[in-house]
């Protein structure tokens, strides 16, 4: 699961510090590519790695129209900032009961795709969860690649320390920012399908997870993909761990107080650079 | 000096006797309302807009600064769950528990404000939403708060014995309604106050600047622990007019949601608009999904595309509509082809800097 | 004549770059003294770590007799420091006015109750600095302007603002960081006058400016700062004739 908020985390971070919106719909995305995976496998019997692909490929295009149709226009009015987080917010409520409608309020299992366990170091994990493990590093791995490499990742992490600047080399702005939602909705589709056979969905796993990523890419430090992807394993591994030993309202409590003092002493996060004001 | 005086006062009452009047008649109306609406719905959905707008101009007054906090509802839940114990454990009346756990909830703002306000900027939003969550999972996790089931069976607040007249009672809504009149209007006096004296200046002056703030002898520090602690004040005695109005309380009210519809009722309002702004917000947020509700279910789903729809035409928000001078419509076309085109291609309006 | 600020051995390093280091300077009372040197030679740095932005790694700054090394830029500010920064760093988006009143803030001597129960006191203080401000501005020549929004003031009005509100504070020391720079002749004649008038009037003055017409013409005397070092101080005619700071100058490029 840990990794799940890695992928997360990443995807989080690739549109926050791109394109400055706090976006909070993101978990719907991870909730839709989900469900995707699940109506293509249980209702059509489409095969596993397809349906992966649909499920990333779908919220990736769903993003990239949201973005156009709303984002772009709040982008270039007045008050980005903010009003960027009401629509996110509103768009939050609407995909979010949406699914609901959709999908009724029990939660789902997918059923394990792939039979049998593994045994490592003593500790015995079903296929699945390495199946899950090593996609997930794939992913991580290939967006690193994209950032690092290409054109389009260049461009994008241009934009996020000056956008003005990049402008002046030719970036344009707008398709930078739909980048980023696309690759950072497709992410989040990816995750949810990836994660779906494992664990149970239900239509508001979008919404409480959102704010949790949320703090773990602030713990990360915004726009450092590395600082996500050790705030999310620690997050997740603590989570997990900490629930089995103190059980799982306390250990909570603890994680986001130490959260509270790593933040306090480390503005940027973990990895991140320490920023000034916010744009209000 | 009493030259300077009369100056001032002039000037002032001038400009205040426009406002004095409008201030006049709404206030008649919202005096009367529970004769001219019977409906103790609408007059629940009327207080919840009220404690909604006292949560929104909370926020605007640290947006003001330069702060953007997702505690607002963890000092409106900590209102509301000192009052109920106060008077649920230690058997006090509600009329001293209200003073009380705004009080208290100012101290424990005081604590934590130490640290948080440190530093400004972005630490102070993951603080703040850090906090939030400790305080919905401390509510929902310890016994003593009644778990994640709340509270419930509040009492309800002691009859008011004034001389001469009958003991007004808290059994229907109409009181709690005018109890609900008073304290937003406290809050709203208490924060104009603020805003209109020097505090509200170098408040000002730290949000559109921090540095030349400081260097003109502000105390950042300071200043921003006054604001934090005030609002934290303000959320909490609306949290314990809330617990004793509702009846019960359970920790999933409280949570950082809440807080983020809170930004979302003062963003909508206008957040040019410190105290007008955030009632006008909640005011829709509320009256918006009640007429709604003719589509049941899809409700939220509609809610949610008017919020969206709105804060994409309206960027100052329903009331920056008063600052703007209306556009004539060729204008409004113009920008709607434009947000056509930007659709289908890569630019969007032609005037972004 | 007596030392206003004098400062010792000071030195501020940012891990391990080292932007000032072996800072004595001495400030003399109501003089105009003009900090000069190549571009990254330490001189805004200096200036933040004196108004109190930035700590000292080392050494001691003394103002008016008290130690104040290491305090805290509101608390410089109120023991009579001001200064201007390098950008216009200005409230914009309010009138040039508000700007100065707002610069009054250590003035506001009202208590808060008082000031939250808008009594009679209350208002007269605010009609009091009003005016103290006007006077502000029109001893600096914006009082025409006095409505409009600072954002909409052309660059050299500005600087001009950015020193109104130094002035607001009642600072016995004025640091000015590049007032000239960006301003057209005419423009810098004017600054020039004023700061001499500012002078005049009791402040002392502490000037960092690459207009070197604008420096030999103020100044009383000049220091010169190299790498974070002081490498020349005396009177301008001195400095213009010192080897070291020509070749400081130019070593640094064209």
């Amino acid at each position: 699961m840990g990794l799940v908020y890695v992928l997360l985390a990443s995807g989080m971070n690739l549109i926050i510090a791109i394109s400055g919106i706090l976006f909070l719909a993101y978990g719907q995305f991870y909730m839709l590519g989900a469900y995707i995976l699940w109506g293509l496998m249980v209702l059509l019997k489409v095969p596993y790695f397809i349906a992966l692909c649909v499920a990333t490929i779908v919220p990736a295009i769903l993003g990239g129209v949201i973005y156009r149709l709303i984002f772009q226009r709040i982008q270039s009015m007045g008050r980005q900032f903010l009003n960027g987080i009401v629509a996110a917010i509103g768009l939050m409520l609407l995909l979010g009961q949406a699914a609901l409608l959709a999908f009724g309020t029990s939660s789902r299992g997918v059923g394990s795709v792939f039979i049998g366990m593994l045994e490592v170091g003593g500790v015995r994990i079903t296929f699945e969860k390495v199946v899950l493990i090593m996609l997930a590093v794939v992913v991580i791995l290939g967006l690193h690649f994209i950032l690092q490499k290409t054109q389009v990742g260049r461009a994008m992490r241009a934009v996020s320390f000056n956008p003005d600047v990049a402008a002046l080399q030719g970036v344009n702005s707008n398709r930078t920012y739909l980048g980023a939602m696309v690759v950072g909705c497709g992410v989040a589709g990816f995750a949810g399908g990836a994660m779906a056979p494992v664990f149970a969905i239900s239509p508001s796993m979008g919404g409480t997870i959102t704010l949790l990523i949320l703090l773990v890419v602030m713990l990360g430090g915004i726009g450092s993909m590395p600082g996500a992807i050790l705030a999310g394993l620690v997050l997740g591994l603590t989570l997990s761990f900490g629930q089995y030993f103190i059980g799982t309202g306390l250990v909570q409590i603890l994680l986001f107080a130490v959260i509270g003092c790593i933040v306090f002493f480390r503005p940027g996060g973990l990895l991140g650079q320490p920023t000034e004001e916010l744009p209000v | 000096m009493g030259n300077l005086r009369k100056n001032y006062l002039s000037n002032r009452v001038n400009r205040r006797s426009g406002k004095v009047v409008g201030l006049g008649i709404l206030a008649l109306i919202l005096i009367l309302m529970p004769v001219l609406v019977p409906n103790t719905y609408y007059i629940h959905l009327l207080i919840m807009v009220g404690i909604n707008s006292v949560l929104a101009m909370t926020f605007i007054l640290l947006l003001r600064m330069g702060l953007i906090t997702v505690a607002t509802a963890a000092f409106w839940g900590i209102g509301a769950y000192t009052s109920t114990l106060l008077v649920v454990r230690l058997d006090l009346s509600f009329w001293l528990a209200l003073p009380a756990s705004t009080i208290i909830t100012g101290i424990i703002a005081f604590i934590t404000g130490f640290p948080l306000v440190r530093k400004g900027g972005i630490s102070f939003v993951i603080e703040t939403l850090a906090f939030a969550f400790i305080i919905a999972l401390v509510f929902g996790t310890f016994d003593v708060f009644g778990g994640y089931t709340g509270i419930y069976n509040i009492p309800t607040p002691e009859p008011i014995r004034l001389p001469f007249l009958a003991p007004i009672e808290f059994i229907s809504k109409t009181p709690y309604y005018y109890l609900m009149l008073f304290l937003v209007s406290l809050v709203a006096v208490v924060l104009s106050a603020f805003y209109a004296a020097w505090t509200g200046r170098a408040w000002r002056a730290i949000g559109l600047s921090p540095r030349l703030a400081e260097s003109l002898g502000v105390n950042l520090f300071r200043y921003r622990l006054l604001a934090f602690v005030v609002t934290a004040a303000a959320a909490g005695l609306m949290g314990s007019f809330f617990a004793h109005y509702y009846g019960s309380i359970v920790p999933g009210t409280f949570g950082p949601f809440k807080s983020l519809y809170a930004q979302v009722y003062a963003i909508l309002g206008g957040v040019g608009f410190a105290i007008l702004g955030p009632i006008i917000g909640s005011l829709i947020m509320t009256i918006v999904p009640e007429v709604l509700r003719i589509a049941k279910e899809f409700e939220p789903v509609f809610t949610g595309l008017l919020v969206i729809l709105l804060v994409m035409f309206l960027p100052d928000g329903l009331l920056g509509l008063s600052r703007r001078r209306p556009q004539p419509p060729a204008k409004s076309m113009a920008r709607m082809a434009s947000w056509i085109r930007g659709f289908l291609t890569d630019h969007s309006r032609s005037d972004q800097q | 004549m007596s030392t206003i600020l004098e400062v010792k051995k000071l030195g501020k390093r940012f891990g391990g770059l080292a932007a000032i280091s072996e800072l004595d300077l001495s400030v003399v009372d109501s003089e105009i003294l003009g900090l000069i040197g190549p571009n990254g030679a330490g001189k805004t740095t200096f200036f933040d770590v004196i108004s109190g932005f930035l700590p000292p790694s080392s050494g001691r700054v003394i103002f008016d007799g008290r130690d104040v090394t290491g305090s805290k830029a509101h608390q410089i500010a109120q023991l009579g420091i001001g200064r201007i920064f390098q950008a216009s760093t200005l409230f914009m988006k309010i009138s040039v006015l508000d700007n100065v009143l707002t610069g009054h803030h250590m003035s506001y001597k009202t208590r808060i109750w008082k000031r939250l129960l808008r009594t009679p006191s209350a208002f007269q203080e605010e009609e009091l600095l009003r005016q103290r401000a006007m006077e502000i501005l029109e001893f600096m020549g914006l009082a025409s302007l006095k409505d409009e929004l600072a954002a909409n003031l052309p660059h050299g009005h500005q600087r001009i603002l950015g020193v109104c509100m130094a002035l607001a504070t009642n600072p016995k020391l004025l640091l000015l960081d590049e007032p000239v720079t960006g301003m057209n002749v005419s423009e810098i004649q004017t600054m020039i006058e004023l700061i001499r008038q500012i002078r005049d009037r009791g402040v002392t003055i502490v000037l960092v400016e690459h207009d070197m017409k604008a420096v030999m013409n103020l100044c009383d005397r000049i220091a010169v700062l190299n790498y974070g070092r002081k490498i020349a101080e005396g009177l301008p005619d001195e400095i213009r004739g010192n080897k070291e700071v020509v070749e400081a100058y130019l070593g640094k490029g064209k």
